[in-house]
């Protein structure tokens, strides 16, 4: 009786898988998954409407994951990449995936310190700054929030 | 005693060396499960973009896209994945074979050919042919990283958008299987179009994939997302090309080992049947005195 209730409680949330080009970093369940999409924040839950994304640099919150608490939160930090949402699947592909206790605060001001002390010529290498100026402006953000 | 004396020098000589190949053969079975295991844990990361890429094609979305622009040749690049260290069996002379191959093919066809080494060893034989490189990398040994890969894939993915190169082939050792390694040569760029999830399948597997929405569109997905699945290859090719190399290390040193085992009992059977011999001598001399002795 009990392993038909939590075969029934893991069959509640979402699948939350991230994935790098060089592993898989996280495979769990979860209540609730925040995503940064490239134009802001989308949340999903079970029975999301399947999608695919593009992600801007941003914080993955995965919220209520299996065996934690039912608002725990998990953070990640992700630079750009794609998410595929499914019924009860969420996969996200991104290059860069940081987890949340691994972001400092100061590390990411001086990675921002340094882009601000670079100089862009030509279009193209002006767009990549800003971008990059974006994703460490986001990098930031996150390692603030976590304190 | 010279004889036997210098036999038993060659015996303990061979032995030393035994336990160096040996020792190799240990470190690079260990290296090898390392690299395989990156090489599978990576595998999932491309497995998941083609299947975007599928859904894309199956949306219907026109898929077109510069890197997917196949233009006549006129400037090629080469990138060949060689190792750092020898004592590998065939896998360096192997590219380097390979390489020459294709530098050929291309000089015959008469296009600019952009040549990038990675490895110290296929740098060292390519300028003893004289071959002209235009980058030479030495840092990727068997565990290359993502990070260290992708600049190089970025500058390939400018040198193609900006028209510098019309074709990008990677010479690298694909690992089949453990017993199983081949040189090969891939292109990588112009990248092969994405084809619709499962073929030209209808029905449930057509409809599946076509009730994805794209955020914001498919056309900006795919700009996106082409050049990641291009880095992905590419890293592929260089954790093929350390799996391979441990592997080929490995099976190289075992050959060695066993060899070295042959050559101790060779050397062992001769330096027992010269002792003996010497013995039997000095026997013979003994009794030679004694006989002398008598008289």
């Amino acid at each position: 009786m009990a392993e038909s209730k939590s075969t029934a409680d893991e069959e509640k949330g979402v699948r939350c898988v991230i994935v790098t080009p060089e592993t898989t970093i996280l495979d769990t369940r979860a209540r609730f998954v925040t995503l940064p999409l490239f134009d802001g924040q989308r949340g999903v839950a079970r029975g999301h409407a399947p999608f695919i994304g593009r992600l801007g640099a941003g914080e993955i919150r995965i919220v209520g994951e299996q065996g934690a608490a039912a608002d725990a939160v998990r953070r990640f930090f992700a630079d750009g990449g794609f998410v595929e949402v499914g019924h009860d699947a969420v996969t996200i592909i991104t290059q860069r995936a940081i987890p949340g206790e691994k972001l400092s605060d100061a590390a990411a001001r001086a990675e921002l310190d340094k882009l601000r002390g670079t100089t862009a010529t030509g279009d193209e290498a002006i767009a990549a700054k800003l971008k990059a100026l974006e994703a460490a402006r986001a990098l930031v953000r996150t390692a603030e929030r976590g304190r | 005693m010279a004889k036997a004396r210098a036999l038993d020098r060659r015996r303990r000589s061979v032995r030393n060396i035994r336990k160096i190949t040996r020792t190799m053969e240990l470190i690079a079975t260990a290296r090898f499960k390392k690299a395989m295991d990156r090489s599978v844990a990576a595998r999932d990361y491309t497995a998941r973009l083609a299947k975007i890429l599928e859904n894309i094609a199956a949306a219907g979305a026109g898929v077109v896209h510069p890197l997917l622009d196949v233009r006549p040749t006129k400037r090629s690049a080469v990138l060949i994945l060689t190792g750092n260290r020898g004592l590998c069996g065939g896998y360096n002379s192997n590219m380097v074979r390979q390489s020459l191959a294709i530098l050929g093919q291309c000089r015959s066809e008469q296009v600019a050919t952009h040549v990038s080494v990675s490895g110290k060893r296929g740098i060292a034989a390519l300028k003893f042919r004289g071959i002209d490189m235009d980058e030479r990398y030495t840092t990727f040994e068997d565990k290359p990283e993502f990070d260290a890969v992708a600049p190089i894939g970025r500058s390939y993915l400018e040198a193609y958008a900006s028209g510098a190169i019309d074709r990008l082939d990677v010479v690298y050792t694909r690992f089949d299987s453990i017993a199983r390694q081949s040189a090969v040569t891939e292109m990588l760029l112009p990248l092969k179009p994405p084809e619709p999830a499962g073929g030209t399948a209808t029905g449930p597997a057509m409809l599946a994939s076509q009730d994805y929405d794209f955020y914001p569109s498919s056309e900006s997905i795919l700009e996106e997302i082409l050049p990641a699945s291009f880095l992905s290859r590419l890293f592929k090719c260089f954790l093929d090309a350390a799996v391979s190399e441990q592997v080929a290390r490995m099976v190289a040193m075992k050959a060695a080992s066993e060899n070295a085992g042959g050559l101790i009992k060779d050397l062992s059977r001769r330096y027992n049947r010269a002792r003996q011999s010497q013995i039997t001598g000095e026997i013979m001399e003994i009794l030679g005195g004694v006989e002398a002795l008598k008289q």
